[in-house]
């Protein structure tokens, strides 16, 4: 421990004083310093990067302002359509399929007495994973001639000639959309335990007492006392799953014919893969991707949690460790 | 966006055994055992998701485990009838760059977390026990910021990246990954928070200076929000692969997680070819040994540290 020393003149600092503590700006400097350069500068940077016609070849266009021209130009794309349209199925394959899932697993879970925290730790784990490896990992396993499930497909059920998966632009996207629900249903799983876990057994026990039945228990108490939660998962889904480049990037890059060339991997090819490198553009695609999603996203939480108020469930989470937090 | 701090007081008896809860010891009888009778169906019905969730996973130890031959005649089978670990023993001696991939993945990963273990935790404690000017401002600031879509963001980076000189470079990405600060800062105040004041005060009135008694007094009692940060950095900085293959060309500064599918490629062609090797193996079954190679270590960093691993996302998820 610190060998003290008596300092006679010093300014006694007070930890509940009212005066500024220079120290403060110091402790919190290289946090914050690095936090805007490289996280609140790309935002604004990305913002305006949008209105220029930046191509990556030609570094004196980095500031060329061209107003609205990127937006009309998008009104004019047809594979910027296209590819608004992949999204818009991509996301209604992985959320929906993702979030019930999610729910029904997480329900499970907190029914268990034993082996929960294993369960928890499993249904975990996928989202922990390389994604490269995960993706690359189904590409095998959707492999036409060698891959598990064609392998089962033929051998099980005797299908003839199983789906060309990866390579079928009919089910290119699907395939992708599993993989994605796969490896994205541990994080709203773990969302719905905390909620689940945060209702109590009160209410359970008067219930039961009144005769309620386990699924009416879960439609009149878990199902409503979840909303905040089911709020909470779709905000983070609406926000997150459209802009999912990954999976397209790594296993098929957009093809066959399109099929998968989600918006932000349009985005991301434009900027990074294609021609002039056309960064301005690309940001601009992603500007209308982002802000379209955060928008669906925000009526959606707005739409659910507006007639309840949104209790915070931390209370009894069982690996929480005795956490003496002192208020503020 | 209110941020809260709960006071929260369970036994210290959870931490040992996480599932069982004092209320819900007490009342199992009553509620679980009389209207549930038993959790039976519900252990089955996971059981039953996990088989279906972790048939890629077995199916890939397999197929790593099986030869040319083993994989030829059952390709579907998930459990190898010869095991061989000769995939390995190719990956490790006859290709090329997985070694550098992996070494430079440990740098990116173990740098990340300490870079951010230490500013975090210095912001973490200014945040928890320091009074100046604008400290809420900044704080709710931080924390909302997280919900800013950021997609725009990756055309900037690398504009930026490039103009900083730091694309292809491991210290670049550190700094990349570093950056994400507002969740780690918010863990270290917790965890700044959960310790009595005293024990700082006493040296503060003694004259100690501040950067000492964070250092010598505070940080040593927040270990369990760091190994949080920690993790939480590691995991993220070892698995990215949209920021890492957008800022990294060069073999020399590649990671594992975007270097695999360059590997996977190349190899499917030398394992055919390799002259030690030849015919003893295929593309799949060597695929697999380095696919499960380049995710070992997070999966044991993950194992190891489950615990604070759970906690940190709760933190994270709960309290924003």
């Amino acid at each position: 421990m610190a060998s003290i020393t008596q300092t006679a003149g010093k300014r006694r600092p007070t930890v509940r004083g009212e005066r500024t503590n220079p120290w403060a700006y110091l402790f919190i400097a290289p946090a914050v310093g690095l936090y805007l350069v490289f996280s609140v500068w790309p935002i604004f940077r990305g913002i305006a990067m949008a209105f220029t016609d930046f191509r990556f070849i030609y570094p004196d266009t980095r500031w060329e302002f061209n107003g609205f021209a990127n937006f009309r130009e998008m009104w004019g794309d047809e594979d910027f359509w296209n590819a608004v349209r992949v999204t818009i199925r991509f996301t209604l394959y992985v959320l929906p399929a993702t979030t019930i899932l999610a729910l029904i697993l997480a329900v499970a879970i907190s029914r268990v007495t034993r082996f929960a925290g294993l369960y928890r730790w499993m249904i975990y784990l996928p989202v922990i994973l390389p994604v490269a490896v995960t993706y690359l990992m189904f590409g095998q396993l959707f492999n036409t001639k060698f891959g598990l499930i064609n392998t089962v497909l033929r051998e099980t059920f005797n299908i003839k000639r199983p789906p060309r998966w990866l390579d079928d632009p009919d089910y290119a996207l699907r395939a992708l959309a599993l993989t994605d629900v796969w490896r994205g249903v541990g994080f709203p799983t773990l969302l719905f335990l905390i909620g689940i876990y945060g209702i109590g057994n009160e209410l359970y026990e008067a219930a039961s007492v009144d005769g309620a039945s386990g699924w009416q228990q879960f439609r009149s108490i878990t199902l409503p006392l979840l909303k905040p939660v089911f709020a909470l998962v779709l905000l983070l889904g609406l926000s997150s799953t459209p802009m999912v480049v990954d999976p397209m990037l790594i296993l098929t890059g957009g093809g066959p014919r399109d099929s998968t060339t989600s918006l932000g991997l349009y985005a991301y090819q434009t900027a990074f893969q294609l021609g002039d490198l056309r960064l301005g553009y690309a940001a601009a695609m992603n500007l209308v991707l982002g802000m379209s999603s955060a928008a669906i996203a925000l009526i959606v939480f707005r739409g659910l949690r507006g007639d309840t108020d949104g209790s915070s469930g931390s209370r009894r989470l069982p690996w929480r460790r005795s956490s003496a937090e002192s208020v503020a | 966006m209110a941020i809260t701090t709960t006071t929260t007081t369970t036994t210290p008896a959870t931490a040992l055994k996480p599932s069982l809860l004092p209320d819900q010891q007490a009342n199992r009888p009553s509620l679980w055992k009389r209207f549930w009778r038993s959790d039976w169906y519900w252990h089955l019905f996971m059981i039953v998701a996990l088989l279906i969730t972790f048939i890629p996973i077995i199916w890939m130890v397999s197929t790593s485990l099986k030869d040319r031959l083993g994989f030829a005649e059952d390709p579907a089978g998930l459990i190898p009838r010869h095991p061989t670990l000769i995939n390995y023993r190719y990956m490790l001696t006859a290709v090329e760059n997985v070694p550098i991939y992996m070494r430079n993945s440990f740098t990116l990963a173990i740098g990340t977390a300490l870079l951010q273990v230490f500013v975090a935790s210095l912001a973490g404690y200014a945040f928890a026990r320091m009074h100046f000017r604008g400290k809420n401002v900044i704080l709710t600031l931080l924390i909302v910021s997280v919900f800013i879509p950021r997609s725009g963001g990756l055309m900037a980076l690398y504009e930026l990246m490039t103009f900083l000189h730091l694309r292809n470079s491991l210290v670049g990405l550190i700094l990349l990954f570093a950056a994400n600060v507002p969740v780690p800062i918010f863990i270290m105040r917790q965890a700044f928070l959960a310790i009595p004041r005293e024990i700082e005060e006493a040296a503060i009135l003694d004259g100690a200076s501040w950067f000492r008694v964070y250092r010598q007094i505070a940080l040593p009692l927040a270990l369990g929000g760091m190994v949080i940060v920690a993790t939480l950095a590691f995991i993220t900085a070892w698995s990215d692969y949209l920021v890492t293959f957008t800022m990294i060309d060069l073999d020399s500064q590649m990671t594992i997680s975007v270097g695999i599918q360059k590997v996977l490629s190349n190899s499917y062609q030398s394992a055919l070819t390799a002259p030690q090797f030849r015919g003893q193996l295929t593309g799949e079954t060597s695929d697999a040994a380095m696919l499960l190679t380049a995710t070992l270590p997070v999966i044991v960093f993950y194992a190891l540290l489950q615990r604070w691993f759970m906690r940190g996302l709760t933190e994270g998820a709960v309290k924003l």
